[in-house]
């Protein structure tokens, strides 16, 4: 911008103080990338074999159906609610698809699967955009609810998958896995709805400030239904990722726990828990710094125990610095 | 003997960015003494209290309690300095008794238990102490009147034995009887207790009754500090109305030609109601009223943002009930919120973010992809538009002064294409610096003059007179009056008064004043 013909005093001061306070921004900004450097050379040192390439795309398909949950979490979050329920849905998608694949066939199986993930989350998102009730206790209830129902239609494992479904989980097309393909999409997908899409700015706005933006017109209801569900849609296609994996579909132990990890990457990413705030890339960065971290130990051949209290560490680090930035402005 | 006890202001100056709010003030109060303290809307009150408070820190200068500095304490040390402030805002709760309301945060313990006992016997002396009779200590405060809830705040103020006590703007919802009642108390804990007092106030009438000296606040400098028995309220009202705000402004009497853009017939919600009135294009509505009278919730129901529940909305000729803001805006209806923070800025979003947050994915910004130049260019012509301080789109917005800020509010339904006919706005200069004020009067005005019709909601009688061509005075949320080219403040005060405390009967209906009457 050239001169706009605005000749208002200015002064110096707060301009040195707002230099001081983007040095310190900057810091806090380059920590989380800075710990992944970090680690991944003690990884490289105590492990050299962490450093290759087909450790890298093992880790990416280790961190796959996590990162597909993940960046739209962090949306939900950003806009200030919160699914606990994704660990179930995961479980109830991955039932879904197992039991359907032989009265429906493959693609069949897929669609209902989709279709199964985007209603629990619609329902959520009905349940707490429309009737306005409170986002964890919501999810808290449909954890438990979609766990039970998981467990009701298939009490009993479901293994033993098609083959053409199966390719998902171990085939490469141009040299990656198709796991590492469909995470790269919908992290673009992410980005670009953050970055270049008019609904961007308006989920971030909700999270800021849900009365202004109801205030000055946007559709905060159908923010909010449309966040939920496709974090529902996303879980499912987590789920269909998970199963090609393993080749089962064990209704009480598939996705469990998959609520507190995708938390942890989320807030590892900056995303503070009122929402609000955030970026997609950062918790890319998140969700990777956690699959580095269970991979390297693993490679260490450090005992599952210490690897979570490892991480549980890093989350309160990362918390910390927060709280940091925040006393700050 | 030695000399009383002084609260001195010496040479304080604070800004926000590039904003000058306070340019070297000079203040000071003895014990036992009352200091009126006036200025109009953006002279920079209550950034002076905040100063004084410990709520925020002054840039440089020094606030002195017997040579003692209160530079860079927060509220709790201020206080213990000797120093009380009563805000505008009651800050008691109602589900606690008097007492617990007095002794809040300060409870008197026995045992480890809070003496109810005592805390009563002593809130009954202090409330004795100020010469009031029939406050129960024991009483919910949910069944005290507002003036009595004023006294319980002076109580518990009081208690804690300051030196000074401020009062901003005590009166401001107070019925004449329960103002006279207030200023009872006050002169009682100044001549028992010796405490000087500083006064806020916007009613002038009060001033001979309550103070000693009265002090002009104007334009972030003190203009004079006068013995009251020398000053008549005209001398005080020339004071403090900023000249500069009159420059500039069209004030020539509103001609209605066409038809009328906005009809609004027994309109009614919950609260308000029932409200009849024509407009205009490029008309302006006032509406006035004290606090709680139903203002907000008007322009709220109006703008979709609450429900109507009866009467009839035609705007263009169209009958219209919105069911949320979004509907409202889709017909050319906007409102800018009161209470900035709470209900408008997106503190953490860049400026041009928050212009253009409510246009995302709608007309007349691209519905698919943003557009980050177009985006940039109508930033710029709103920064141009209403001088809106630093020009840097990119900065957050709770960076920028109130009054800057404000006129990021106010552009958002300026921009090209927003077309909007029927603009709200809701206290538009709270918190706002004479300068951006004046800026933002003449938008209106150039708003008015493209044809748009405009409701102003103001607490501010100066303001209301100085915009509207039409006022309507609210009292209890019951339309009281109806005024055709408003002039006379004081009469406007002395309705939504009355309206609110006294009888319907009892407002006087000036005949050539009125338009109409409810």
């Amino acid at each position: 911008m050239t001169d706009t013909g605005l000749t208002r005093g200015t002064t110096g001061a707060p301009l040195e103080a707002k230099a001081e306070k983007d040095w310190f921004e900057l810091a806090v900004a380059a920590a989380l990338p800075m710990a992944i450097a970090l680690l991944a050379l003690f990884f490289y040192i105590k492990a050299p074999v962490f450093m290759t390439v087909n450790n890298w795309i093992a880790i990416s398909v280790q961190v796959s159906a996590l990162m597909t949950i993940s960046i739209p979490f962090a949306l939900l979050l950003m806009a200030g609610k919160i699914d606990l329920s994704v660990g179930s849905t995961l479980a109830l998608c991955g039932v879904v698809a197992g039991l359907s694949f032989e009265p429906l066939g493959i693609a069949g199986a897929v669609l209902l699967t989709l279709a199964v993930g985007t209603v629990v989350g619609l329902i959520n998102g009905v349940f707490v955009s429309s009737l306005g009730m409170s986002p964890i206790i919501v999810t808290l209830g449909t954890l438990t609810l979609i766990r039970g129902l998981a467990q009701w239609l298939a009490p009993n494992p479901i293994f033993g998958f098609p083959e053409e479904f199966l390719v998902i989980g171990y085939e490469r097309v141009l040299g990656l896995p198709i796991l590492t393909w469909i995470m790269l999409t919908v992290i673009a997908l992410g980005v670009g709805v953050m970055a270049l899409l008019p609904i961007g700015p308006q989920i971030v706005a909700l999270g800021v400030n849900k009365r202004a933006a109801f205030l000055v017109g946007l559709r905060v209801k159908a923010i909010g239904i449309g966040l939920y569900a496709a974090t529902g849609f996303f879980v499912a296609v987590a789920a269909l990722m998970s199963i090609s994996r393993i080749n089962s579909a064990p209704a009480g132990t598939l996705g469990i726990g998959v609520e507190l990890s995708v938390l942890t990457a989320v807030l590892l990413g900056g995303i503070p828990f009122t929402g609000g705030k955030g970026s997609v890339l950062r918790v890319v960065l998140g969700v990777w710094l956690l699959g580095m971290l269970s991979n390297g130990l693993i490679l260490m051949n450090v005992p599952t125990e210490l690897s979570l209290m490892t991480t549980g560490l890093v989350l309160i680090v990362a918390a910390g610095l927060d709280v940091l930035r925040s006393r700050r402005s | 003997m030695t000399a009383p006890a002084r609260l001195e202001v010496k040479d304080l100056r604070k800004s926000y960015g590039s904003v000058v709010v306070l340019k070297g003030v000079d203040l000071a109060v003895e014990a036992g003494q009352v200091l009126a303290f006036l200025g109009a809307n953006g002279a920079g009150k209550s950034t002076l209290l905040n100063c004084v408070s410990g709520a925020q820190d002054a840039d440089t200068g020094d606030i002195l309690v017997e040579s003692a500095s209160l530079r860079g304490l927060n509220p709790r040390q201020v206080q213990d300095q000797g120093v009380a402030i009563i805000y505008q805002h009651f800050q008691v709760f109602e589900g606690l008794s008097v007492a617990e309301n007095i002794f809040l945060g300060h409870e008197i313990r026995r045992g480890g238990r809070v003496d109810r006992r005592a805390q009563n016997r002593q809130a009954q002396e202090l409330l004795d102490r100020l010469g009031v009779e029939d406050i129960d200590p024991r009483a919910d405060l949910g069944s005290l009147g507002v003036g009595e809830r004023k006294v319980v705040e002076i109580a518990r103020a009081l208690r804690l034995k300051p030196k000074f006590l401020i009062l901003d703007e005590p009166t401001a919802s107070l019925s004449d009887k329960e103002a006279k009642a207030l200023h009872e108390v006050i002169r009682q804990a100044v001549a028992r207790d010796g405490i000087g007092v500083i006064y806020v106030t916007h009613f002038l009438d009060e001033i001979h009754k309550i103070a000693d000296q009265v002090t002009i606040l104007r334009d972030g400098r003190i203009l004079w500090t006068r013995p009251v028995g020398e000053v008549s309220i005209a001398d005080m009202t020339d004071a403090i109305s900023p000249d500069a705000l009159m420059t500039g402004l069209d004030k020539t009497p509103f001609q209605a030609d066409g038809a009328e853009m906005l009809q609004i017939e027994d309109l009614t919600t919950d609260f308000v109601g029932p409200i009849n009135v024509a407009l205009h294009p490029g008309e302006v509505l006032g509406i006035y009223g004290l606090m709680g009278a139903g203002r907000t919730e008007l322009l709220e129901c109006l703008s979709g943002a609450a429900p109507q529940s009866g009467g009839r909305l035609q705007i263009g000729g169209t009958l219209r009930r919105f069911r949320t803001p979004r509907e409202a805006q889709d017909q050319g209806v906007a409102l800018v919120a009161s209470d900035r923070k709470e209900q408008s800025l997106f503190s953490s979003f860049s400026a041009v973010e928050n212009l253009l947050v409510p246009h995302m994915g709608r007309s007349p910004m691209p519905r698919m992809l943003r557009n980050f130049n177009s985006e940039g260019l109508a930033f710029e012509r709103a920064a141009r538009r209403l001088n809106i301080q630093p020009p840097n789109p990119r900065m957050q917005g709770q960076r920028f002064s109130g009054g800057n800020a404000q006129k990021i509010m106010v552009s958002r339904w300026l921009i090209e294409g927003a077309e909007i006919k029927l603009l709200l706005l809701d206290e538009p200069t709270q918190g706002v610096d004479i300068g951006a004020r004046h800026e933002l009067y003449e938008a209106l005005a150039e708003v008015k003059r493209k044809g748009t019709t405009i409701i102003v909601a103001s607490s501010d009688a100066t303001e209301i007179c100085l915009l509207a061509d039409k006022v309507m005075v609210l009292g209890r949320g019951q339309q009281v009056a109806l005024i055709d080219n408003p002039h006379d403040e004081e009469l406007l005060i002395e309705l939504a008064h009355k309206a609110e405390h006294g009888t319907q009967q009892d407002v006087p209906v000036g005949e050539k004043e009125m338009g109409a009457m409810q």
